[in-house]
């Protein structure tokens, strides 16, 4: 077992904390929630200058196929600094598809521009529930001829306003699951604001009989559900490593408010009941960076299984929630204010455990693979 | 597990060896001594298995270890627990150890050999009726008189006191000084004329015991290292081995789990409760994260970092598991659960119900989970004191 990080990727790390350190604080990304977009691109043509948007893409397409891990230690950052952004669809989920399952000439046409921050990618797949098998998959795509029509509609698709390009994930009768690549101007598609907790910009997206060519078709027509799940649990591990991150800042911040903060003469990090609190952080923080840590060297390594990534995402999204209520119990009524960056973390926490299931989703499937 | 070609040799040699020797009159002797290894068939046990360097694999050679890792040692545990003996060793894990440190060249040669070839074992005499979580204001006197140490006083919760043969004992040598600066640490053969050990039955069934000093004189070679240093050694103690295997958890709840798949309750199958199912993966989960709790604490040592407030941390989230699981087998066996072993109709072999008493000895023994959570808050991150 190894828990530490090998030294280009700490490098990588330095690097991506002092970026993210000079351009992203909690001013910024209030103003961001305020502002008409959610998004800045000027930040995002910095990050995609500082060679992020390239990490898991082939260096045919431009990128520099750096791996899983390099990927993560980018994402803990992000999270670390509580930035929602499109880069977890575009990178993390979009990039992933193409790659597994996208033609050359798919690839050819849109990684590089991904790379070189061109080009934005979202992903829509998911109804009221987050889907366990293709029937659950909230959009049906009908066979016209060489056209398909996609009736249905799409939620939580982040930053689906900005997308380029939006990869679907629809139920073909007889065949399972195809994922289209789309255009978000394509006609009889209305991509319609949800207002959500973390305010990070989710869509619902109507398609009302939306007409596409087979050559939208990802790959070859058939069966794409095996790899698009497989991915998804892998995203899920990803998002893990941004919790990490929000949830180690969290307990940071806390902490030194907590030795700062005087009352009845001492600072209230003395008092137990506190110091307990924080032990209890501390523990929740460790345990999901340790568990999260060793299944991504085994994502990264090819040897992830489904019951390793489906714990993962169970344990990390219920020890960061909980981590971040003790931080809201320490910090008191200075928590909870909307100039606290603590409220970031809060918010961004509960959407993060919310993406690519809840902890009960997963542990439905660690059920599955004991043989229950 | 991140061992070399080498060391994962041995490993399989201790699976092998786990495989043939474990009994079930071994398993059962050894639940009845608190997993203590005390018992006439577990010296058998140890000392066997002792012979090849395994209890103790990361001393020298010429101590008896095999100078392997802490990743090593702990897999070792691990199948030992897996394969139901999971036993902790005072004298070698923690007496040992300091002895090698501090310890005097006669003192290491008296006892380090002989604790790594599982001949002998200690107990640990810390705790008083006044001082538990306080240790440094245990009462124990130990008059310095020159050539020995004239010892008065009363230990309790000695839990090894009546199978093992030395008493590591923490006593009191310089009443008068700073915290830091009153204790010794003494090496004493129970056999000593002045020495009485009473036994406490627990809850669980298992015997711990209280033990008086009545002018007990300790020849001063068994004084440990410097005198009244003791505390600094015990804080030094810390970074030893203290972390708790999860083997015999692990196990349990596999059979737990295949108990699951085929119990039917109100003729419905058990496997088909949405509640069960997710409390058992959530146990599952709970145990993927206390084995990277634990082995994270080998890794650690083996890179030469501090593991003090991880090991708390292992010990607190693997106790406090240990009671979740309990509970839930307890509830998944409805009133079965309470049957004990000796019952021909008790599921699981009255596990279940063992369990149920004996986890609430576990959150307790060792450091209680808040003295733990002080610890992790204090050493982890640094919080001030009250």
């Amino acid at each position: 077992m190894n828990y530490q990080l090998e030294s280009a990727e700490l490098m990588l790390r330095e690097a991506a904390a002092d970026f993210l350190e000079k351009k992203v604080n909690g001013d910024r990304i209030r103003s961001l929630e305020k502002s008409t977009s959610g998004f800045s691109r000027e930040l995002w043509e910095e990050m995609a200058a500082m060679g992020w948007m390239g990490l898991n893409v082939p260096e045919a397409y431009e990128g520099h196929q750096a791996g899983f891990m390099y990927l993560v230690v980018i994402l803990e950052q992000i999270g670390r600094c509580g930035l929602a952004s499109p880069f977890f669809h575009t990178v993390a989920l979009g990039n992933e598809l193409l790659n597994a399952i996208g033609s050359d000439a798919q690839k050819t046409a849109i990684l590089p521009r991904v790379v070189r921050g061109e080009a934005i990618l979202s992903v829509a797949y998911a109804g009221a529930d987050e889907p366990r098998s293709p029937a659950d998959l909230p959009l049906e795509a009908t066979a016209d001829g060489h056209r398909y029509r996609l009736k249905g509609t799409c939620l939580m698709v982040p930053f689906a306003h900005i997308a380029d390009h939006l990869i679907c994930a629809a139920r073909i009768e007889g065949q399972g699951c195809g994922l289209f690549l789309l255009d978000p101007d394509t006609p009889g598609l209305a991509i319609k604001a949800l207002q959500t907790s973390a305010d990070d910009r989710q869509y619902e997206l109507v398609f009302d009989d939306v007409v596409v060519g087979e050559d939208a078709l990802l790959g070859t027509a058939g069966d794409s559900w095996p790899v698009f799940q497989r991915l998804l649990l892998q995203a899920a591990v990803a998002k893990c490593a941004e919790l990490v991150g929000g949830a180690r800042r969290a307990l940071e911040i806390t902490v030194a408010y907590s030795k700062e903060r005087v009352q009845f003469g001492q600072p209230i990090g003395a008092f137990q009941a506190v110091q307990h609190h924080c032990a209890n952080m501390l523990t929740y923080l460790d345990t999901s960076a340790l568990i999260t840590r060793h299944v991504c060297r085994k994502v990264h390594a090819g040897t992830a299984n489904v019951a390793d990534m489906a714990k993962c995402k169970a344990w990390v999204s219920d020890a960061c929630r909980k981590l971040l209520l003790l931080a809201h119990q320490i910090y008191g009524g200075m928590g909870f204010m909307e100039e606290s960056d603590l409220q970031i973390y809060f918010r961004r926490v509960k959407a993060a455990e919310q993406f690519c299931g809840n902890a009960s989703f997963h542990r439905e499937i660690v059920a599955r693979e004991l043989d229950l | 597990m991140f061992l070399d070609d080498r060391e994962q040799v041995v490993l399989e040699e201790v699976r092998r060896f786990l495989r043939d020797e474990v009994t079930p009159d071994l398993v059962a002797e050894s639940l009845h001594d608190e997993l203590l290894y005390g018992g006439q068939l577990g010296r058998k046990f140890i000392r066997k298995f002792a012979q090849r360097g395994w209890l103790v694999p990361t001393w020298p050679r010429e101590y008896g270890g095999l100078e392997s890792s802490q990743m090593l040692a702990a897999s070792i545990k691990h199948e030992m627990s897996y394969a139901r003996v999971p036993m902790t060793f005072p004298g070698a894990f923690q007496g040992g150890p300091i002895i090698m440190k501090y310890g005097s060249e006669e003192m290491k040669a008296e006892f380090l050999p002989r604790l790594a070839r599982g001949e002998i074992e200690f107990a640990l005499g810390y705790s008083e009726p006044s001082a538990g979580s306080d240790l440094m204001n245990l009462r124990m006197l130990a008059e310095d008189k020159g050539d020995h140490f004239l010892i008065n006083g009363q230990k309790t919760f000695t839990t090894q006191a009546h199978i093992g043969d030395y008493h590591w004992l923490a006593a009191r040598t310089n009443p008068e000084g700073r915290k830091s600066e009153r204790l010794s640490l003494f090496v004493v053969d129970f056999k000593t004329p002045g020495i009485t050990v009473r036994p406490m039955i627990t809850m669980a069934g298992t015997q711990t015991n209280d033990v008086f000093y009545d002018n007990v004189k300790v020849d001063r070679r068994y004084l440990v290292g410097e005198k009244n240093n003791g505390a600094q050694y015990l804080m030094s103690a810390l970074e030893h081995e203290r972390t708790f295997p999860y083997g015999h958890y692990l196990r349990f709840f596999e059979e737990l789990v295949d108990y699951t798949r085929s119990a039917r309750r109100n003729s419905k199958p058990l496997a088909g409760d949405p509640l069960i199912r997710q409390r058992l993966a959530e146990h599952a989960t709970e145990l993927e994260v206390i084995k990277h709790l634990y082995y994270n604490i080998a890794a650690l040592q083996d890179e030469g970092r501090s593991s003090v407030y991880e090991a708390s941390m292992e010990k607190v989230f693997l106790s406090e598991f240990e009671q979740r699981l309990a509970a839930t087998a307890m509830e998944i066996l409805g009133h079965l659960g309470q049957l004990k072993g000796s019952n021909t109709a008790a599921p699981l072999n009255g596990l279940a119900e063992y369990y149920y008493r004996w986890t609430v000895i576990e959150t307790i023994y060792g450091g209680t989970s808040e003295v733990q959570r002080n610890i992790i808050a204090s050493r982890g991150l640094q919080m001030p004191r009250a």
